[in-house]
């Protein structure tokens, strides 16, 4: 049967050269999902088992967990060493949607897969994890009417803790589809009208003489009868922010402890089963690929100033009113001890309880803010300006904070879409920006105008005590550097709520978007209804994910522009070196043996903070063989760290009669390692 | 032949078990003895033969298996006919979270003993296992206690779990543990002959040493714990069993490894914890718990850390009257404050009981070594053992006076030659196992008593509610007020002023119905002789209230209609009433 090619329609050609395109995966290749619409978390799940079937070779099914809603949770391996027990190559961890609010991060984790499979030059030499749904259960409200955004897994769970368990959770009252909001005249109302736009509302600024005329409630009926509504909707705990990191005790749907859930805990179980995973992405409302995470909280312990507690101060011979730093301190307490006891910085950052890191390390932002940079290029350069909405700050108990504080891995995360940024008439283009005070001497700040750090101040918001004389003196003094005021601006941004007399940023993006992109489809206009116990209320408000999850016909567009940049971000992963060898006969069959180890990777193995808390897998140089004895050094060398594209040298001392073959291996579980054999003459 | 080789090697073997203070398999039965300490095998066995023996009060279950596979058992008492168990408070009991810290295990074992074997003969027992559901877990760390008793240790070994982590950062997993040299199933130390030691000879007591005076001559070097450096990398025993502290792996509060040492690599990453923690989750009604360790003589009360501030007044004033009470009953004990009187503990069990639960914990560490004497009766000493210092020449002296002339000299080894791989011709000696933290098995039985004894106390002043209807006052013809007290009067309230306030669980539910009665309002009576009442704004038929310890509470509802007024009051901890009053 002979098919022609010239009767293929011009139509399948036009679309099959636009399919092309669009996607960077190899023509030819079919993808495992339709990516021109959202997926059910089952889909997502079959997309995967399909992609196993097809590429049986090199990939595999991890089923990890059942969530209370009995969905499960799937991981894909895909390497050259899917059927070893033994892991040799580094392994790259993706997770997606752990929080089951954003629809196009489950997509993208799909799309990666298809991507790295359609070129074994993608897991050449490591291997991925990828789980494309962190928890299904909350994940599934976006295919289920009404459409309802809500981060909480099948769990019941008594959150306002009265007599019922998940009695009271939304009702879509006026049936258009949609939980949006309610609005009622109420003497305690603290909302009114926006001028501009009488859809949005505003806080009352009692400054200025305005009284509060409307209570904004979610759309719902008191169910139990208790007067508050939608208090405790049906669930559960939000998985993504029921890890340990920051994991605060207590809240509704936090979760009972951090791990408390099967999606948690068998995942922080998988990860800390595979020492080899080198590097962790999360796909879902965070970006550290384009903004690096954020430090400003308060509690990190500086270790260089440490207050000794006074009942410790007479043991260690140690002043209480002075701050030692933690070497010093070590060397206080290495007489007291027992032999043989081991004083590490661990040690005696638990008997002191000196707490936890929870900033960044400054050395880690060096190699964040490189990609940042170069990530804003790579976007530029394919004509995708960056005027969305900033993406989210990563939550307390998050999975990428876990990764980067408590394994210590280089962490990278990834959101897809946010609501584009209104146009201001008024551009200030040649206005101060924080990102340029973070690449400012002081010198530099010193010499601008005052005018324009004023201006600068104001934008940000700066409190009215900040002003630019103070400022300016602050940084000539030394107690401010330029970078920590932006630093500062930024964390007051984060911690911005919609203030008094100002609409929320947010929702202007929210109408605007709605009205000229998707036809007004983003926001229900207000419309009266009558509520059994508020009386005449108005419905209406944002469409549920209309802030975060684009319009299905983009997904194909985002994804083929950003996901690509994971596998360059996995290019810069650890890759150690055995750079030089050099073999001294010293005499008597004495040699002298120097071994030049290197990092040929920007990014540090261990982080700065892998090495705070030890937590990475040493690094080692191992040697071995027959005939040769060590007369110094150790036969398993471990090496602290090597930071991005350093090298370190060690030297050893060695005793061949006969002659020998030494095998010098420079290995740990989560980089590329190298290994090198030297031979050895007989000595007399 | 063949069978009179086989009595012959029986018999052999029971002699050398009995030895060692160990009974054998087949002699364990009701009542219990407290004159031997138990292994593993042998709690499970003790367990066993009192659950057959009290079928009708006891359950014995499995709740978890341990890293080796070892089944974890915990044994309930409840009697059906005082009600269900989560109808009445909860009593949790356990031991030996710390594989090597023995004696909790045989102050679970007795506490569960004394409360089956005088039922029914001894009033006060019997009315508080009636009172109470008790949940004991006698062995926690099941890997640890086999191990301690199974392999060579010091007092001090064989604490944590069996979960492989690279202590010495070398690629290599537990690849360094003690060696027992000389097979006496004894880690103890070893010294060289030196004339640069650090240390000589004690003149009053050879086996001690004494550090030297600056320009003396030395006479020993102390090579530190009994072993070899098996893995070539110039330390010895440097990298042993996990480490993984199962008391720092409870996931309330807790801290990665390099905050707090041993936290494990997440919380519950031990799998025996996690079953247990399954466990204690099906037992909301958990209102005490007592986790045994030792050694030191104390009754430790959290917070385990000083970032989580302090605790409740009110309920520090329960865990005061307790703790006091506990003092009296083990003399020389004392009550501490977790954090402040020791040191910083991020994820331990105490607190997760505490804030998870909802519950009044205490750690009871066992045993102090202060009472092992040989001293005038008229001298007073201020030698203390110092749990961070050590202790003092004369103390040491003293010790090894009590070891020889109290404890038969089964405390100590003697200094012995030995050949050692890299140093040589040294000696090994000093204190054994199953001395130190454990006192000698005569002991065992005042420190298990009075221990339990401190248990029993608390049970006793578990919340026990009685409801009063003290006022039916008619208003009009179908209006009518009604006045209900609930009364405690034991000292713990019937639900923590922690709990309340860190809104963990429901609290306790008054509620009023009946058929063609409605009640118009309604809330917690605070004076009731101006009638002042908190009216609750919502559902005035559902109150939420708290019983406090040694107090009551009272609430008013108007109500309307007439017939069976039917009043519920239901705790998570204080169990149930019901009562009908007609309008």
């Amino acid at each position: 049967m002979k098919m022609s090619r010239l009767s293929y329609s011009k139509t399948t050609l036009f679309f099959t050269l636009l399919w092309l395109f669009a996607s960077v995966i190899s023509p030819g290749q079919q993808t495992t999902l339709d990516y021109s619409k959202y997926h059910q978390p089952d889909e997502i799940n079959a997309s995967l088992v399909r992609l196993a079937k097809q590429y049986g070779q090199v990939s595999r099914i991890h089923d990890l967990a059942l969530s209370p809603g009995k969905r499960k949770l799937v991981i894909l391996e895909i390497g050259n060493e899917v059927n070893s027990v033994d892991k040799r190559l580094p392994a790259v961890f993706v997770v997606g949607n752990m929080e089951g609010i954003v629809p196009i991060s489950s997509e993208a984790a799909v799309y990666l897969a298809d991507l790295i499979l359609s070129d074994k030059s993608y897991y050449d030499g490591l291997t991925w994890y990828i789980m494309p749904c962190g928890n299904p259960d909350a994940a599934m409200h976006y295919f289920n009417r009404p459409l309802v955004k809500d981060a909480r897994n099948d769990l019941q769970h008594n959150d306002d803790m009265d007599e019922f368990t998940d009695e009271d959770g939304w009702n879509d009252l006026n049936g258009d589809g949609w939980i949006t909001q309610m609005r009622v005249k109420d003497p305690e109302g603290i909302w009114v009208l926006v001028e501009s736009d009488p859809r949005l509302m505003r806080k009352a600024d009692y400054s200025k003489g305005e009284k509060g005329i409307y209570k904004l409630y979610d759309e719902g009926i008191d169910d139990d009868r208790d007067g508050k509504f939608y208090e405790d909707g049906p669930g559960g705990v939000n998985v993504g922010v029921n890890f340990p990191h920051l994991f605060k005790h207590f809240t509704a749907t936090g979760g009972l402890w951090s791990g408390s859930v099967d999606e948690s805990y068998k995942l922080m179980k998988f990860v800390t089963d595979h020492p080899e995973i080198a590097m962790t992405f999360t796909l879902g409302s965070t970006n550290f690929c384009l903004v690096p995470p954020k430090g400003g909280r308060k509690g990190s312990v500086d270790l260089n100033r440490i207050k000794i507690p006074k009942r410790f101060t007479e043991m260690f011979g140690a002043d209480p009113d002075k701050s030692y730093s933690m070497s010093e301190i070590i060397e206080m307490v290495k007489p007291i001890v027992p032999e043989g006891f081991e004083i590490t910085e661990s040690v005696v950052a638990g008997f002191l309880g000196l707490g936890a890191v929870v900033n960044p390390m400054k050395e880690d932002l060096v190699f964040y803010t490189d990609f940042s940079e170069k990530y804003k290029k790579y976007l530029k350069e394919k004509g995708a300006e960056i005027d969305r909405l900033d993406p989210e700050p990563a939550k307390d108990g998050s999975f990428e904070l876990w990764s980067y504080y408590h394994l210590g891995l280089p962490t990278f995360s990834m959101d897809f879409w946010t609501l584009p940024k209104v146009k201001e008439k008024k551009g200030k283009k040649d206005g101060l920006t924080s990102d340029q005070l973070k690449k400012m001497s002081n010198e530099e700040f010193l010499a601008l105008e005052k005018d324009k750090i004023e201006a600068y101040l104001k934008e940000v918001g700066a409190p009215k005590q900040f002003q630019a004389d103070m400022v300016i003196n602050m940084v000539k003094g030394g107690r401010m550097t330029p970078a920590k005021i932006a630093e500062m601006a930024d964390k007051m941004k984060d911690d911005k709520k919609p203030e008094a007399g100002k609409p929320d940023p947010k929702m202007k993006a929210l109408v605007t978007f709605s009205d000229s992109v998707i036809n007004g489809k983003g926001y229900v206009n207000w419309s009266l209804y009558n509520h059994p116990t508020l009386g005449e209320v108005e419905i209406g408000g944002p469409v549920p994910f209309t802030d975060n999850t684009p319009p299905a016909t983009m997904i194909d567009s985002l994804l083929s522009l950003q996901v690509p940049w994971i596998l360059e971000i996995v290019k810069k992963m650890p890759d150690l070196k055995i750079l030089k060898t050099e073999l001294k006969p010293q005499g008597a069959g004495v040699y002298e043996l120097k071994v030049w180890v290197e990092n040929k990777s920007f990014i540090p193995i261990p982080t700065a903070m892998g090495k705070r808390n030890q937590r990475p897998p040493p690094i080692l140089i191992i040697l071995s063989g027959k005939d040769f004895e060590l007369l110094s050094g150790k036969n398993r060398t471990t090496i602290s760290d090597l930071p991005g594209l350093k090298s370190k040298k060690f030297t050893w001392l060695l005793k061949s009669e006969k002659g020998s073959v030494i095998n010098i291996e420079l290995k740990t579980p989560n980089a590329r390692g190298d290994m090198k054999q030297i031979e050895i003459g007989g000595g007399k | 032949m063949k069978k009179s080789l086989k009595n012959i090697a029986i018999i052999t073997v029971i002699l050398l078990l009995s030895v060692n203070g160990y009974s054998q398999l087949d002699d364990i039965k009701v009542p219990l003895r407290f004159d031997h300490y138990y292994t593993y095998d042998q709690v499970v066995q003790a367990l066993k033969v009192l659950h057959k023996a009290y079928p009708d009060l006891t359950k014995l279950e499995v709740v978890g298996k341990s890293e080796e596979n070892r089944e974890i058992y915990a044994l309930t008492i409840n009697n059906p006919k005082t009600g269900d168990e989560l109808g009445k408070p909860g009593v949790y009991v356990d031991g030996n979270i710390h594989g090597n810290e023995l004696q909790a295990s045989e102050v679970c074992l007795y506490f569960l003993n004394t409360l089956l074997t005088k039922y029914g003969n001894n009033e006060k027992i019997t009315k508080l296992v009636d009172k109470n559901a008790y949940y004991v877990i006698p062995v926690v760390n099941v890997d640890g206690r086999y191990h301690f008793y199974a392999d060579a240790n010091t007092s001090s070994s064989n604490r944590g779990l069996r979960r492989p982590k690279d202590d010495d950062r070398d690629g290599l997993f537990d690849e360094d543990f003690p060696d027992d040299l000389d097979g006496d199933g004894n880690i103890c130390r070893m010294r060289k002959k030196d004339p640069f030691g650090q240390y000589k000879t004690d003149p009053e007591d050879p086996r001690l040493m004494i550090r030297v005076k600056p320009g003396e001559k030395g006479e020993w070097t102390m090579l530190g714990q009994e072993g070899i450096d098996n893995d070539g990398d110039g330390r010895v025993n440097e990298d042993s069993e996990g480490y993984v502290d199962p008391n720092r792996n409870w996931s309330f509060n807790w801290a990665p490894q390099y905050v707090q040492g041993g936290a494990g690599d997440y919380p519950l990453s031990g799998v025996g914890l996690k079953g247990i923690a399954d466990f204690i989750m099906q037992k909301p009604n958990i209102i005490i718990g007592y986790a045994f360790h030792n050694s030191g003589g104390m009754f430790l009360r959290g917070p385990g850390t000083k970032s989580q501030g302090k605790l409740h007044p009110k309920d520090i004033e329960v865990m005061d009257w307790l703790g006091e009470n506990n003092e009296k009953i083990v003399p020389g004990y004392r009550y501490l404050v977790s954090w402040k009187d020791l040191y910083s503990t991020y994820g331990d069990f105490g607190d997760f009981l505490d804030n998870v639960v909802g519950a009044y914990t205490y750690i009871g560490e066992l045993f102090m070594s202060s009472s092992e004497t040989y001293r005038d009766p008229e001298k007073k000493t201020e030698e203390e053992d110092d749990m961070f210092r050590g202790s003092s020449n004369e103390r040491n002296r003293e010790k090894l006076k009590y070891n020889d002339h109290v404890a038969m000299g089964e405390l100590y080894k003697e200094w012995k030659e030995y050949d050692h791989p890299t140093y040589g011709k040294i000696e090994i000696g000093g204190w054994v196992k199953m001395s130190s933290r454990l006192p000698h098995p005569f002991m065992l039985l005042d420190l298990v008593h009075r221990n339990a004894s401190a248990v029993i106390f608390s049970a006793e002043q578990t919340p026990e509610v009685e409801m009063e209807v003290f006022e039916i006052k008619k208003i009009d013809k179908t209006l009518s007020r009604v006045r209900i007290r609930l009364v405690n009067d034991k000292a713990m309230p019937s639900m923590s002023y922690h709990s309340i306030q860190k809104n963990a669980y429901p609290k306790d539910i008054l509620k009023l119905s009946g058929q063609g009665i409605k009640v118009i309002s309604g809330g917690q009576l605070t004076d009731n002789y101006r009638d002042k009442v908190n009216y609750k704004e919502y559902k005035p038929e559902v109150q939420f209230c708290q019983v406090p310890g040694f107090g009551k509470v009272e609430y008013q509802f108007l109500v309307s209609g007439k017939g069976n007024l039917v009043i519920e009051y239901e705790s998570r901890k204080a169990g149930k009433i019901k009562k009908q009053v007609k309008l």
